[in-house]
C-alpha cells in the first residue's frame, strides 16, 4: 500500500487517460444500476402471484353470426360438449378474460350518493357461480357464490352479492374490513359475502392492478368470452379440440383468440419482458465495452511504460510488486469512477422517478453495481497487469 | 566483490543462436573503479545485464558479494539488486510522471524503509548531487546533466555496494559529461566499487583500469590496442 502516494502523483500529473476511465466506470455504473434496478422492479411485477391457475385455464371468444342461433340453448350445450372432453374441470361464459387487459371496470362507493362516500374503481367479471372454483382462486374471508346467487341474462335483475379482491374491501371499508358490507355502483347495490387477498385485475400493470369483482350474472351474448378449466397435462391438446368441436356443433360462428391464461399474461406484459430484454442487452454492452476501455488503456500504459517497468524491476521491484502497482493503480480509479458513479446513480434515479413511471433506486442496488464494476474492473486489468509484470529488467538498458 | 568464471549467454530464437558472452572471466574488487569498453555488439550490454542480474547467464558461476547468484530464484535476485547494486543508465530512466524526491525514492520503497528514513537519504543524496531544493522539480523540467545527477542520486540512495554505469555520459554534452564523471570519482575515492560500461576512451583512461570485451571475451586492453576494425559476434544457425 506504500505505492498509493506515487501513484496518485502519477496520475494527477498524466490525467488524460484516468479521467476518461472514471467517466466511463461513473456513466457505466450510474446506467447500469438504474437500469437493473428497473429490470429487478418489472421482473418482480411479471412474477408476482395472480392468483389464477395460469397453466390450467384456456379462454376463448365466440363470435355467433347465424341469427337463427339459440345462443343461450347453444352456450348449455357447448359447455356440456366441453366438459366431455378429457382433461376438461369446468367451463363457462364471462364477461372478460383477467391479466388480458380488456374489459369493464366500475367505480363502486360506500355510499349511494357516491360522492359522499369512500370509492373505489375497479375492474368486473360477470359469470355464474362456477367461477371462483373455474379460475383457481381461493376465498379467503367468507364464502363463494352459490347457484340460488345466479341472474342470468343482461336484462334481468342486479344481483345483490359480489366477491371482491382484498384490495376494493380495504380501500372502501379499510384494512381488514369489507365482508357483509354493501358496495353502491351507480343504482345498483350488492353486499360482499366473499373477499379474495390474491387477485389481479384485467389490468394487472394499472393502478386497478389488485381491483377486481366478481358479480353472478350468466350471459349468453353473440359476442362472448369463455374459460375453461383443464388440468394442466391436458391444456394442449384441448386447446387443439376446442374449435373443431365447437365448429361441428355450429358452424354459424367463429372461435376466436384461444390461448392459455398464463399466454394472455404473457401478452399483457410483452412490453416489460422487451423493456428487461433490451435493457439487459444495454447493461452488458455497456459493461463489455468499460471492460475493454480498462483492458485498453491498462495495454496500452504499459506498452508506453514498457522501459519504466523495467527500471523500476532494475531498481527491485519483484514481479508480485508490479502486479499489485497495477492493480492498486486500477483500484484507484475504479473506486473514483464508483463514488462519482454511485452519486450519479442516485442522482439519476431521481430525476427517472420524478419523470417516468420507475420505482425508487435502492442504495443497496449502487452498492451491488458497484462491487459488480470492481469485480469486472479486477478481472480487465488482471491479464495486463501479469503482462506487465513479466516484462524483463534488462529492458532498462536496451535502447527503445 | 564481482567474480565471473567461465561465464556464457547464449540467445536463442526460432532461426539462429547467438554466443553473445563465452567464458567471460572477470574480478572486480571491492573500491575498484574500472572502465567496460569494446566495439558495438561485443557483449558490453549483455556483460552488464548479468552483472547487474537483470538477465540470467547460460553456463559459468557468477559471485556478487559472496552470493552465488546462479542459485537465486527471482525474487531474490530482485532483492539482491534493490540491497548491492546502483544503476546508472545511459538514458536516465527517469520517471516522468514522479518528480525528483519520488524518483530517488523508488528502489527505497522496494526496500521497505520507513518514511522518515527515506527522506533523510533522498534529501541527503540530492545534496550530494548538488540538486537540493529541487525535490518537487519534474525530470523534464532538468537539464540532461541534472537529470543524469538525479539518476546517480537514485543510485546512491540505497547505498549500493557497487554502481553499474551503462554509458552515464552518452547522452550529455562533453561540459556535462566532465560534471557526471567528476562526481562518479568522487564517489570512488568515497569507497564505491563503480564498473562503468562505455564507448568514450577518453573517458574511460580517466579510470584506474579498463578491460575490454572483444567477441563476448576478455581483452587485454593493450592487447585491444592492436585488434584492427570491428569483429561481430558469432552467429551459428540453429542446428549447425
Amino acid at each position: 500500500m506504500s505505492e498509493i502516494k506515487p501513484i496518485l502523483s502519477a496520475l494527477t500529473r498524466s490525467k488524460t487517460g484516468a479521467i476518461l476511465l472514471v467517466m466511463q466506470i461513473a456513466i457505466t455504473l450510474a446506467l447500469v444500476s438504474n437500469a437493473m434496478s428497473i429490470v429487478a422492479d418489472r421482473a418482480e411485477k411479471i412474477n408476482q402471484t395472480t392468483g389464477y391457475d395460469e397453466q390450467g385455464i384456456i379462454s376463448y371468444t365466440l363470435l355467433t353470426y347465424d341469427k337463427d342461433t339459440d345462443i343461450p340453448k347453444q352456450f348449455k350445450e357447448d359447455i356440456r360438449q366441453l366438459k366431455a372432453l378429457d382433461g376438461v374441470i369446468d367451463a363457462l361464459a364471462v364477461s372478460s378474460i383477467p391479466l388480458s387487459r380488456s374489459g369493464g371496470s366500475r367505480t363502486l362507493s360506500t355510499d349511494p350518493e357516491e360522492h359522499s362516500g369512500k370509492t373505489a374503481d375497479s375492474g368486473y367479471i360477470r359469470a355464474n357461480h362456477h367461477v371462483i372454483g373455474a379460475l383457481g382462486l381461493t376465498i379467503n374471508e367468507g364464502r363463494d357464490f352459490a347457484q340460488s346467487d345466479v341472474i342470468y341474462g343482461r336484462d334481468g335483475d342486479y344481483p345483490s352479492v359480489g366477491i371482491v379482491s382484498r384490495a376494493v374491501a380495504d380501500k372502501l371499508f379499510g384494512k381488514g374490513n369489507g365482508l357483509n358490507e354493501t358496495v353502491y355502483s351507480g343504482d345498483d347495490a350488492f353486499k360482499i359475502i366473499g373477499i379474495i387477498d390474491t387477485l389481479k385485475s384485467q389490468w394487472p400493470r394499472s393502478k386497478m392492478g389488485n381491483s377486481l369483482i366478481f358479480l353472478p350474472i350468466e350471459e349468453a351474448l353473440t359476442y362472448q368470452k369463455f374459460i375453461v378449466k383443464t388440468t394442466p397435462q391436458k391444456r394442449a391438446q384441448v386447446i387443439k379440440q376446442i374449435e373443431p368441436l365447437l365448429l361441428d356443433l355450429d358452424r354459424g360462428r367463429v372461435v376466436m383468440n384461444i390461448k392459455g391464461l398464463d399466454t394472455s399474461k404473457a401478452d399483457t406484459y410483452a412490453g416489460d419482458t422487451l423493456m428487461i430484454r433490451m435493457l439487459i442487452a444495454i447493461v452488458v454492452f455497456l459493461v463489455i465495452i468499460t471492460a475493454l476501455g480498462i483492458f485498453g488503456l491498462t495495454h496500452f500504459n504499459i506498452s508506453k511504460r514498457t522501459k519504466q517497468i523495467g527500471t523500476r524491476r532494475a531498481l527491485g521491484a519483484r514481479k508480485s510488486t508490479i502486479f499489485k502497482y497495477f492493480l492498486l493503480e486500477n483500484l484507484l480509479v475504479t473506486a473514483l469512477g464508483v463514488v462519482i458513479g454511485g452519486v450519479g446513480a442516485l442522482v439519476l434515479g431521481r430525476e427517472l422517478m420524478g419523470h417516468y413511471s420507475v420505482p425508487p433506486l435502492e442504495t443497496s442496488a449502487v452498492l451491488i453495481t458497484a462491487m459488480m464494476m470492481l469485480l469486472m474492473s479486477f478481472i480487465a486489468v488482471y491479464s495486463p497487469a501479469r503482462r506487465a509484470a513479466n516484462i524483463s529488467p534488462s529492458v532498462a538498458t536496451r535502447s527503445i | 566483490m564481482l567474480q565471473m568464471q567461465d561465464i556464457g549467454k547464449l540467445y536463442q530464437t526460432e532461426m539462429v543462436q547467438t554466443q553473445a558472452l563465452r567464458e567471460f572471466n572477470l574480478t572486480v574488487n571491492e573500491g575498484e573503479f574500472i572502465a567496460v569498453t569494446g566495439p558495438s555488439g561485443s557483449g558490453k550490454t549483455t556483460f552488464l545485464n548479468i552483472a547487474g542480474l537483470l538477465e540470467p547467464f547460460s553456463s559459468g558461476q557468477y559471485m556478487l558479494d559472496g552470493v552465488d547468484v546462479g542459485k537465486l530464484n527471482d525474487n531474490q535476485r530482485s532483492d539482491l539488486r534493490n540491497q548491492k547494486i546502483g544503476f546508472i543508465f545511459q538514458g536516465f530512466n527517469l520517471i516522468p510522471d514522479l518528480n525528483l524526491f519520488e524518483n530517488i525514492e523508488v528502489p527505497l520503497r522496494y526496500r521497505g524503509i520507513k518514511t522518515a528514513e527515506r527522506k533523510r537519504r533522498v534529501e541527503q543524496c540530492l545534496e550530494q548531487v548538488g540538486l537540493a531544493g529541487r525535490a518537487r522539480h519534474l525530470p523534464q523540467q532538468l537539464s540532461g546533466g541534472q537529470q543524469q545527477r538525479v539518476a546517480i542520486a537514485r543510485a546512491l540512495a540505497g547505498e549500493p555496494r557497487f554502481l553499474l554505469a551503462d554509458e552515464p555520459t552518452g547522452n550529455l554534452d562533453s561540459l556535462m559529461a566532465k560534471q557526471v564523471m567528476t562526481l562518479l570519482e568522487e564517489l570512488n575515492r568515497a569507497g564505491t566499487t563503480i564498473v562503468m560500461v562505455t564507448h568514450d576512451q577518453e573517458l574511460a583512461r580517466r579510470t584506474p583500469r579498463n578491460i575490454q570485451i572483444v567477441d563476448g571475451q576478455v581483452a587485454d586492453f593493450t592487447l585491444y590496442q592492436g585488434v584492427q576494425g570491428t569483429r561481430e559476434n558469432t552467429q551459428v544457425p540453429l542446428g549447425v
